[in-house]
């Protein structure tokens, strides 16, 4: 007899206890010892709960009802107790900050052998080992707390292989990475695969993860599996609105459509005034949070109405921290900060909301409301509007990101791109006339934050918009200026492609260029400025 | 960073010490303490704290906030007491006038008089000194206790797995917390939310920090599943666990536990004795005439 493979999955359907729909419907493939299984498929099409059977949360945690089967080695793991599962089966979750449950990274990489009862001195050795193998032994000694998005994916990986697992289930391990440490995450778990383990990786940065050559691909929709086999065969099979694939093939199939519709930019910025006029001034402006430690130094530029700015760079480059001096969040250690004119010493956040609007990253940080109305509401009442005043700006903007009918609903019950939506419109709102974006894409997937930025560029209101990305596409598809920051410094602003030609640049402030730069670059003679790959296979 | 830890390895006395011999001297102390209201008794504990917090190698830059915080708090109760005589009714039934301070106004026909006697006065000292003690040593745990030994700790002292842990991971999630709250409250404010400005009554108050602490204890409910999830998925309950951090007490752990045992009888029996209540000095007590 052969021996069993890692992981045999046959015909499986769950539902969740409290639901009415099946989360996956059978759904059957195997995983080979040495080889990356790429899950794909758009927010909610069950890839999560795909895992969760794999690795016994369901049934143990999350109740439900399963048909069909789960074989680990050819067995259920369903009657494994814990422990063993936990060797065998190694997971590593979406938010490396939740997962890690150590104040010490030795600790954190240790968790999972203590609780086995194991030996001090074999605890040691192969946490050491996990590090070692994963390169991040100088961080040993290191607080959790503050260590770098990357480096904490690096040491929740650890923590799961020490366990030594032979099956490793990653669920979208790159959402919080910015790319360079998405690579290098992304390298590591190549070379897992190479050592001999079988890897199932979540992930709708398919682009991305193509570059480590996952050996098959299954898309997931609606719970169940539309393509399994080789990578090539994927974009035959999808969309390419549904999937990030690699420009040259986006550009490929976009020619047999017709072309896409140009999108009007800024509507509002027309009419308001006169562009010379910057709406925001930084004047020599230099921070930092402790008292010797400088995170910004000398930052000088001007944001005029009908700039839509990306703002660009590595995690901890700064950026959020320059961005939070715009809205007065933040004052300067030295130098000014001019909103309208007027120091932002002098006046309040509050006071600064009504021309300046930030939307955080994460909607859930700031929804609480009991309605969508009175959540949309909040910011106007804050700045004293008058209630009919109130009414029409909440009107408005719920119009504008079509979400009139969900006026009475909970935000908090919505979807994450509608919540996505409200926090935008709660901006609205206040009729700020800039919009300023963290991190706009986070958390969505492609065709979702697609069509999202889409339809915020087009919103009437904004004079100008600012955003923070770590995703150069974002820079090159939307933006019409783009400010490089890194280690606290404004490195290169001006138009996209000014900026992003210079490739050494890019490098040096670890910004990863992609293939839709690439295709744009070589057409740049023809198009004289960057669009996107559907719109450049209409160049010729 | 916003929230940081304020551990540091430090030259300290406290941090000589094996921290679970450390947490039973504190604990020692602190019943010592609870059982004097002698300012005889009293000011030589005060001295012990003193000491601690001078050896303790932490900046005064480090610990000013929480000082100047508790300080202004230990006083402010110090003072009430002084002003309305309250609490130390238990402890003292006579008291002996030195002046009446009457007011030189009257509001709605009542005129504030403060009557300053012995026995007040001395009571709000006690009252200082036992507060004051109280407050130094525990201060100086968090900027002197290493985070990642709180468990080990805490097992160490016979505590069970899963609570000792529940001391580690509520020491790893603070930070997280903290962060958290500090994000809502940068994008409340985003949307022109003052917290300085909160007024009314104490339900619309509580009622008004509704967009700061709904978003907060969402994420923070949010993200406990995942932890959850984190530490079954690393087998965390499935039996004794090893802690990888180990303690080992030294001689010198043996006597500060000893030193702290024989406070707290010494304590004990004092009180026991009937000595230790509350004192106010005979020759005082003359010069108000009594």
């Amino acid at each position: 007899m052969t021996n069993p493979l890692p992981l045999v999955v046959e015909n499986l359907t769950f539902r969740y206890r409290d639901r009415q729909e099946t989360a996956i419907r059978d759904i059957s493939f195997s995983a080979n010892p040495g080889e990356i299984l790429l899950v794909a498929g758009a927010s909610g099409c069950g890839k999560t709960t795909l895992i969760r059977c794999i690795n016994g949360l369901i049934p143990r945690s999350y109740k439900g009802e399963v048909t069909g089967r789960v074989l680990v080695y050819g067995e259920e793991p369903q009657t494994w107790p814990l422990s063993r599962i936990s060797q065998k089966i190694g997971t590593v979750l979406q938010d490396p900050e939740r997962q890690i449950l150590g104040t010490k990274v030795l600790n954190e990489v240790a968790f999972g052998l203590e609780n086995l009862g194991l030996p001090r001195a074999e605890i040691y050795q192969r946490a050491d080992d996990a590090m070692r193998f994963l390169n991040i032994l100088h961080l040993r000694e290191r607080e959790t707390f503050n260590l770098s998005g990357g480096e904490k994916q690096k040491v929740a990986l650890a923590g799961v292989l020490a366990m030594r697992p032979s099956i490793l289930l990653l669920d979208e391990p790159l959402a919080s990475l910015d790319p360079a440490s998405a690579l290098e995450t992304l390298s590591m778990v190549r070379m897992l695969a190479d050592e001999g383990m079988s890897v199932v990786m979540i992930e709708h940065r398919v682009e991305d993860v193509m570059k480590v050559n996952p050996e098959r691909v299954m898309f997931m929709t609606e719970g169940e599996v539309r393509y399994l086999g080789p990578l090539d065969g994927l974009s035959k099979v999808v969309n390419y609105h549904e999937v990030k694939l690699p420009a040259e093939v986006i550009i490929a199939r976009a020619a047999q459509d017709p072309p896409p519709v140009e999108i009007d930019v800024l509507p509002g910025r027309a009419g308001a005034g006169p562009e010379s006029e910057p709406l925001v001034r930084f004047e020599d402006v230099a921070f930092g949070y402790d008292r010797d430690v400088e995170v910004l130094h000398g930052i000088n530029l001007d944001i005029r109405r009908g700039d839509v700015v990306a703002v660009l760079g590595p995690n901890g480059a700064g950026k959020t921290t320059f961005v939070k001096h715009a809205i007065g969040l933040l004052k300067p250690k030295s130098g000014r900060v001019l909103v309208n004119g007027q120091d932002t010493k002098d006046a309040s956040v509050a006071e600064i909301a009504s021309t300046l609007g930030y939307v955080f990253q994460s909607p859930s940080h700031m929804l609480f409301a009991q309605t969508v109305y009175d959540e949309l509401a909040f910011g106007p009442k804050n700045l004293k509007h008058s209630p009919e005043e109130i009414e029409k700006e909440v009107k408005e903007a719920l119009e504008t990101v079509n979400l009139e009918e969900r006026e009475q609903d909970p935000p908090l019950a919505l979807s994450f791109g509608q919540q996505k939506r409200v926090s935008i419109a709660a901006i609205l709102a206040m009729r700020s006339r800039i919009l300023v974006m963290d991190e706009p894409t986070a958390g969505q997937d492609y065709q979702n934050y697609m069509s999202f930025m889409d339809s915020i560029l087009q919103m009437p209101g904004f004079e100008s918009i600012l955003f923070i990305t770590h995703d150069v596409d974002m820079a090159v598809i939307y933006a019409n200026r783009v400010i490089l920051v890194a280690n606290g410094r404004i490195e290169a602003d001006g138009k996209p492609h000014e900026v992003l030609s210079d490739l050494d640049l890019l490098k040096a402030c670890r910004v990863v260029p992609t293939t839709l730069l690439a295709a744009n670059l070589e057409r740049l003679p023809l198009t004289g400025r960057f669009m996107r790959a559907e719109a450049l296979a209409h160049v010729s | 960073m916003l929230v940081t830890w304020r551990y540091r390895k430090r030259r300290s006395l406290i941090q000589w010490f094996d921290p679970r011999a450390w947490i039973i001297f504190y604990s020692c102390f602190l019943f010592a303490t609870l059982f004097f209201w002698d300012v005889r008794f009293l000011v030589p504990l005060m001295l012990i704290a003193i000491v601690v917090l001078l050896t303790s190698g932490i900046k005064w830059h480090e610990i000013r906030r929480a000082f100047l915080f508790i300080g202004a708090f230990v006083f402010f109760f110090a003072f009430l007491t002084f002003l309305t005589g309250r609490g130390g009714m238990e402890v003292y039934d006579e008291e002996h006038l030195i002046r009446s301070l009457q007011a030189p106004f009257t509001i709605f026909g009542w005129q504030p008089t403060l009557e300053v006697t012995v026995e007040r006065s001395f009571f709000a000292l006690s009252q200082l000194v036992r507060v004051f003690s109280i407050a130094v040593m525990t201060i100086l745990i968090p900027y002197s206790l290493n985070p990642s030994y709180y468990g080990v700790t805490f097992r160490g002292l016979g505590l069970p797995d899963k609570i000792a842990y529940a001391m580690d991971l509520t020491m790893r999630f603070i930070p997280t917390f903290g962060r958290d709250f500090q994000l809502t409250m940068d994008a409340q404010r985003a949307r022109g939310y003052e917290l300085e400005k909160i007024r009314g009554g104490l339900i619309e108050q509580v009622r008004k920090l509704g967009p700061l602490m709904v978003p907060v204890i969402i994420h923070a409910i949010i993200g406990s599943e995942d932890i959850i999830d984190a530490m079954d998925l690393r087998a965390f309950g499935i039996g004794p666990r090893t802690w990888l951090q180990e303690l080992h007490y030294e001689l010198k752990d043996r006597l500060l536990i000893a030193f702290g045992i024989l406070m707290l009888v010494g304590a004990l029996v004092i009180v026991f004795m009937g000595y230790g209540g509350f004192w106010v000095p005979e020759s005082l007590i003359r010069m108000a005439g009594g």
